[in-house]
């Protein structure tokens, strides 16, 4: 038969029944166009992420503890890598630089009579500091009383930091340092990626005179700075063999694996491998809640399957008629698959727009960029017309099937 | 043919329809015998009324002529094609292309027009959109509805309706134009019309068999067969009918 026919008289029948089609549509357009919101949603927000880790960390290696068979971001806090650590990983073939991170408790920051609290301050090298990453002033020396600071830092108070500006820090035993800000960096680095999306105000201070945790290095034999987190810049080429290096180093004769608890694992990751295990994670929720949309979508397919049914006993005399005429159950059964397919792909149609638009405005609201899944998006439509086709086969297939003696004599 | 040549009714040499020793048996519960062993030949150009009570079998008699059903036991066959030995498909495609029906109740598709409607049966026999559309124009014009081709059978009065139904039964030509009641849901006068167009086609060649229980629908054919409790009691030749 002419599948152009079938199409004819599918629009027909659609429209012979206005409300009752919109009604199924809309089940199949909610259904898609949750899918391709959560999806979209989902692909957004991983680019966004992926692309703040690309950005700058090519070549960085963070080591740090975890607790042991974590498979997250969880790390350990322990200062546990002494400067003999510092000294012997910077030893390693392919590292070009060791830029160990300590955090200082502070009890609150102040400038002029405005007053932020509990903030904490990252000790670091100036090495940190990359020119780049400079938005204003220069990096801070070390053995000075410097600091500088993140723009959100910056903005902060309500008279904004600049570099020159003074601020003082209130230390947890009520000492009181005062320090002038250098400048304003958008970043460091050898920060671990993952603190990037907090985005939260920040200051930067050099390690001489600020950080002054300490331990007994167990190869030294002497008292040492350590720190809870070092990350080191090799050459990006050479990733994957500095990584076992610097993993083989600290799982055997390393302070830190003498001064970290036994269940403790010291690990060594790169940029990348941050960004795969984001993207997993992403992937996994966003596999998790579009799924859930395609909960909707088969609720959609089942208004199909019902709607056709209700079809088919409806047109019961059609289905005779068009058997008497010379139609095969084939042809019977194009017509109503045809029919269903059609609402699946109006469904989809429209679905896949208004996934986009709230899709859109979900990362608007969420304020990372929009990013299109085009992939999810010929998916749906695909999966639209697949649904309609398979919620109809039921139907059409009883259609088929009707006697035409009894359908002609059907009322 | 010549295994035809005992049926009643096959002068011709060549008929149209033969049916031969044909049992239909329906079970529903306990076994019912609509038809018992039923012969009837339709010769070519003939115009036959079937008249029975209702239950007589006459109704099952039609459907196995149309192709719509099977018979138990025994042959039908229509322009050559033995129907009742072909598959569901080739049956479809034989009441498509052989047979025309006209219905009591019209049984037009509600949304097509009458020319869609008229084209139908073509558009399963593979015709061109153009064609057909073109071959039910036609036929709408002969049977006078040259003025309603793009009306959907709600907006025809009855006799229009009907008139739409044999235009869509001659539409492919067929061998045989069946007619179930063709004047039942229409007034006397509208059925008269009817009638006369049936007429016409006879005269035209067409061979006709028409199912009814009114005498006067009956008496415009060549002869009636009579059918009661499934078999032929008597098969009646009208003298006048024949020229």
């Amino acid at each position: 038969m002419d599948s152009r026919e079938s199409l004819r008289i599918a629009i027909r029948s659609i429209r012979a029944h206005k409300l009752r089609s919109a009604l199924t549509v809309l089940g199949v357009v909610i259904g898609i166009a949750s899918v391709i919101t959560f999806a979209t949603f989902g692909a957004s927000v991983q680019a966004e992420i992926v692309g703040d880790i690309g950005d700058s960390s090519a070549g960085n290696i963070y080591i740090f503890g975890t607790p042991e068979g974590d498979e997250g971001f969880d790390r350990t806090f322990q200062p546990v890598f002494t400067e003999s650590d510092v000294d012997r990983i910077r030893a390693i073939e392919g590292v070009d630089a060791v830029l160990p991170r300590g955090i200082i408790q502070v009890g609150s920051v102040r400038q002029g009579n405005q007053t932020l609290a509990r903030q904490q301050v990252t000790a670091t090298t100036p090495a940190s500091i990359t020119p780049d990453s400079i938005v204003s002033g220069r990096t801070f020396t070390s053995g000075e009383e410097e600091v500088v600071v993140n723009e959100r830092m910056a903005e902060a108070f309500s008279e904004n930091l600049t570099a020159g500006s003074t601020l003082t820090m209130v230390m947890p035993n009520g000492e009181e340092r005062e320090v002038t800000v250098t400048g304003v960096v958008s970043g460091t680095r050898g920060e671990l990626p993952i603190s990037d999306f907090a985005r939260q105000p920040r200051v930067y201070a050099p390690i001489d005179p600020f950080y002054n945790s300490v331990v007994e290095s167990p190869s030294a034999g002497v008292r040492q700075r350590a720190y809870p987190q070092v990350t080191v810049v090799s050459d990006p080429r050479q990733i994957p063999a500095t990584k076992a290096a610097i993993e083989g180093y600290l799982s055997t004769d390393s302070d830190a694996r003498q001064l970290s608890a036994a269940d403790t694992e010291l690990v060594a990751r790169s940029g990348s491998d941050f960004v795969d295990e984001i993207s997993d994670v992403i992937e996994r929720i966003t596999r998790f809640v579009t799924g859930i949309g395609v909960i909707s979508l088969v609720v959609g397919a089942i208004g199909i399957a019902n709607v056709m049914l209700v079809s088919v006993t409806e047109r019961t005399r059609e289905i005779g008629i068009m058997k008497a005429v010379g139609a095969r159950n084939r042809d019977v059964m194009g017509v109503f698959i045809i029919e269903a397919a059609l609402l699946g792909t109006l469904g989809s149609l429209l679905g896949v727009p208004l996934g986009l638009v709230v899709g859109f405005g979900a990362t608007r609201y969420a304020d990372v960029g929009f990013s299109l899944a085009p992939s999810w998006m010929a998916l749906a439509v695909i999966v639209g017309i697949v649904v309609g086709v398979v919620a109809g086969l039921y139907p059409a297939w009883r259609a088929a099937r009707v006697d035409p003696i009894d359908a002609l004599r059907h009322e | 043919m010549s295994e035809s040549s005992g049926v009643p009714g096959s002068e011709a040499d060549d008929p149209t329809v033969v049916v031969d020793t044909v049992t239909k048996e329906y079970t529903i519960g306990n076994t019912v015998t609509a038809l018992d062993n039923v012969s009837l030949s339709l010769s070519r150009g003939s115009y036959t009324a079937i008249m029975g009570p209702s239950g007589s079998g006459k109704s099952t008699l039609l459907n196995l002529v149309g192709g719509l059903d099977t018979p138990s036991a025994g042959r039908v066959t229509v322009d050559g094609h033995e129907v009742s030995a072909e598959s569901e498909a080739e049956r479809a495609a034989i009441r498509g292309t052989e047979i025309g029906f006209v219905f009591q109740t019209f049984n037009l598709m509600p949304r097509l027009t009458a020319v869609e409607n008229v084209a139908l049966p073509l558009v399963f026999d593979g015709w061109s959109r153009e064609e057909r559309r073109q071959r039910a124009r036609d036929l709408l014009s002969d049977v006078g509805l040259g003025d309603r081709l793009d009306h959907v059978p709600s907006e025809l009065s009855g006799g229009q309706r009907q008139r739409v139904a044999i235009a869509r039964a001659l539409a492919p030509d067929p061998a045989l134009i069946l007619a179930d009641e063709p004047t039942g849901n229409v007034d006397t006068d509208t059925g008269a019309n009817i009638l006369d167009i049936f007429d016409e086609l006879h005269e035209a060649g067409n061979t006709i068999l028409v199912v009814t229980h009114e005498r006067h629908v009956a008496e415009r054919a060549d002869r009636i067969v009579h059918v009661e409790d499934g078999h032929i009691r008597s098969i009646e030749e009208l003298t006048e009918a024949v020229d």
